[in-house]
């Protein structure tokens, strides 16, 4: 979802000019000094943490779920979505009072969603899933769903009503920690043009 | 983006990579070091205990496991967690060390109490965690360390950072850098902000997070701009030479900052003196996890790794939680993260080999008693065959044992020498035992 965002990006900061047709299926192109690897998004922070990338454009919630480790330098702005709880259309449940002892929630989200309870001052059962996570309520898994949206249409289409936010996210760029220390000047300069062609929108 | 080859996974599991642990399987975490592995780590940690006896320090055992509340003096809550802990027999909260440096100041402050001060301590040890962390799913890990207890001031913070990086020399790295910093200059900004304690509180958890969005956003709301925000804000930037010092000090104006700043460039100064001013830089935004250092920080990185091989401080602090007031200073080398790190750079030690194989038959086994004991008289590594052999089994023996040479003893009179090369002469055994060491040397 953040690919193409990525790329405009990468693009306007003179970093690297890829086209996204070109790309097809391959992970690791190398263009104009600049290693490009295409992976998975929940992946992006293990690539960046482990050193096997020095930098890494990634949604916040895959932050939430994979947190330390690196810096989280920019907000790149695009990618904008929202993580929210979501109950099927004809259940009971609305805000935090209505909300069973323990509510029993599937999600791709654990931390973050346990984080959220916790704030919340109440219990959930964590069902981890890996995608179609809108099923669950449907067929009985869970009450309810914390799951990403951005227009809210794979909700309506599912009968899920959003009850509350859980936390807003969009694109960053994260780095190494050691790769700011022993490669910091050559860093520091790809970071400037990638936050500036932000700011220039 | 400039990516480096992808880590090597920690050894998978071993027999069975099924959920089921067999009998021959180590604990989850847990792994077993096979010769290569473990002759080359301890080699490092000898080579590094050795260079801290060199610089005067004093070796030290503490024990594996310490009263969970002793420990709890030292560490924040996450390292806390992460301690694996149990019942002793009369109830109390035993833990199982997960780094040296509390211990050793509790040993500083109980039995060398009245040990004058300055003290020089070092210790290698492994230490457990009940989980690995983000960068790992080993829970016991191999460390060497050093402590210099007693001593404040630049010239005891220098001489601990120079001696972390002879360590690395010793233990045969060649490609690594010393990033210096001072837990001071980022408390002294935070205190010059004047915030709000919740807005402080934020502002503290995104720094140890390393989230600089959530910094910015926090600081964003907060009325007053000035340039100590910004500096905060550059942190991750905040590297270079000498010339940092300058550029930040004309930014801060609080006495704090001010006075870790013309610390660092004293260290700075002293560590041009130890011949270190081509690995050092100065980081004035290094973010450390202990939260004990209270003074000059440092952490020592290594190429490929993105992560740190060494890493120290001072920690004036800690001592008096144990009832003896003192400055002190001190590091820790990681010996898993430096073989690592010379595995992958191709700086892996050229691994100790056996000399000789020493086989017999008939008569000879006294023969080849003393051959071998003479061979390792002289320094070299000899093996004696638990059986009798003729020279052809001897040979496919010889291939199992791996040495470079093959000697075998038939009678008194001579040995058959055979070289890798494979050519077999008969020589009397003391011409054998010459030709070998002069060989070896």
């Amino acid at each position: 979802m953040l690919l193409e965002g990525s790329l405009e990006l990468l693009a306007e900061a003179g970093v690297a000019r890829l086209d996204p047709k070109q790309l097809g299926r391959r992970l690791l192109i190398e263009k104009d000094g600049v290693r490009v690897v295409l992976v998975r998004p929940a992946d992006v922070p293990a690539y960046v943490d482990f050193g096997a990338a020095d930098l890494g454009l990634v949604g916040k919630d895959q932050l939430w779920e994979n947190p330390g480790g690196h810096y989280e330098l920019v907000d790149l702005g695009f990618g904008a979505c929202r993580l929210v709880l979501a109950v099927p259309e004809s259940s009971r449940l609305a805000g935090p009072d209505t909300w069973p002892p323990v509510l029993r929630v599937a999600t791709k989200y654990p931390r973050a969603t346990t984080a959220f309870f916790a704030a919340n001052g109440s219990g959930a059962d964590i069902v981890r899933l890996h995608g179609s996570v809108e099923l669950a309520p449907q067929v009985g898994l869970a009450d309810a769903i914390v799951d990403l949206t951005a227009t809210g249409n794979t909700l309506r289409e599912n009968r899920l009503r959003v009850v509350a936010e859980v936390g807003s996210s969009t694109a960053r760029l994260i780095a190494n920690q050691a790769s700011l220390k022993t490669r910091g000047d050559e860093l520091q300069a790809v970071v400037k043009h990638l936050a500036e062609a932000v700011r220039k929108g | 983006m400039r990516g480096k080859h992808p880590p090597v996974a920690a050894a998978g599991p071993s027999a069975s990579t099924a959920a089921t642990p067999t009998t021959t399987d180590a604990a989850a975490g847990f792994r077993d070091l096979l010769p290569d592995e473990a002759e080359s780590m301890r080699g490092s940690s000898e080579a590094i205990l050795a260079e801290m006896r060199r610089w005067g320090y004093r070796y030290v055992v503490t024990p594996t496991l310490e009263p969970e509340s002793v420990l709890s003096l030292g560490l924040g809550p996450e390292q806390r967690r992460r301690l694996f802990k149990f019942a002793d027999a009369d109830g109390s909260l035993l833990a199982i060390v997960g780094e040296k440096t509390v211990p050793v100041a509790r040993l500083v402050s109980g039995r060398l109490r009245s040990a004058r001060l300055p003290l020089r301590l070092c210790y290698a040890a492994s230490v457990l965690a009940n989980d690995g962390g983000r960068f790992s799913n080993r829970r016991e890990t191999h460390q060497a360390g050093a402590e210099l207890v007693g001593a404040a001031g630049p010239v005891a913070d220098a001489e601990v950072i120079a001696l972390a990086v002879r360590c690395l020399d010793a233990a045969g790295l060649r490609r690594y850098q010393v990033d210096v910093g001072h837990s001071e200059f980022f408390h002294g900004l935070l205190a010059g902000l004047r915030l709000d304690a919740d807005v402080e509180v934020g502002v503290k958890a995104a720094l140890a997070a390393r989230d600089f969005v959530s910094l910015e956003r926090l600081l964003g709301a907060t009325p007053l701009k000035s340039a100590e925000q910004e500096l905060l804000l550059r942190f991750p930037a905040l590297r270079g030479g000498r010339e940092i010092l300058d550029a930040a000090s004309r930014l801060v104006s609080n006495r704090r900052s001010e006075q870790a700043l013309d610390e660092l460039a004293r260290v700075h100064e002293l560590l041009g003196l130890h011949g270190l001013g081509e690995v050092v830089s100065l980081d004035l935004g290094a973010i450390r996890d202990f939260d004990y250092y209270s003074g000059v920080t440092f952490e020592a990185f290594g190429p490929d790794l993105g992560r740190s091989l060494a890493a120290g401080g001072r920690y004036d602090g800690l001592l008096e939680r144990f009832g003896r007031p003192a400055p002190a200073t001190g590091f820790v080398v990681y010996l898993d993260l430096v073989a690592e790190a010379m595995a992958r750079s191709g700086e892996a030690p050229v691994l100790p080999r056996i000399d000789a194989a020493v086989a017999w038959s008939g008569k000879g086994l006294k023969q080849a008693v003393r051959l071998a004991s003479s061979l390792r008289l002289f320094g070299m590594r000899a093996v004696l065959d638990t059986e009798a052999r003729q020279a052809a089994e001897a040979a496919d023996w010889w291939k199992v044992i791996g040495a470079s040479n093959l000697v075998h003893c038939s009678g008194a009179a001579t040995a058959a020498w055979t070289s890798r090369k494979g050519k077999t002469r008969r020589l009397p055994p003391e011409q054998v035992v010459g030709q070998l060491s002069g060989a070896a040397l």
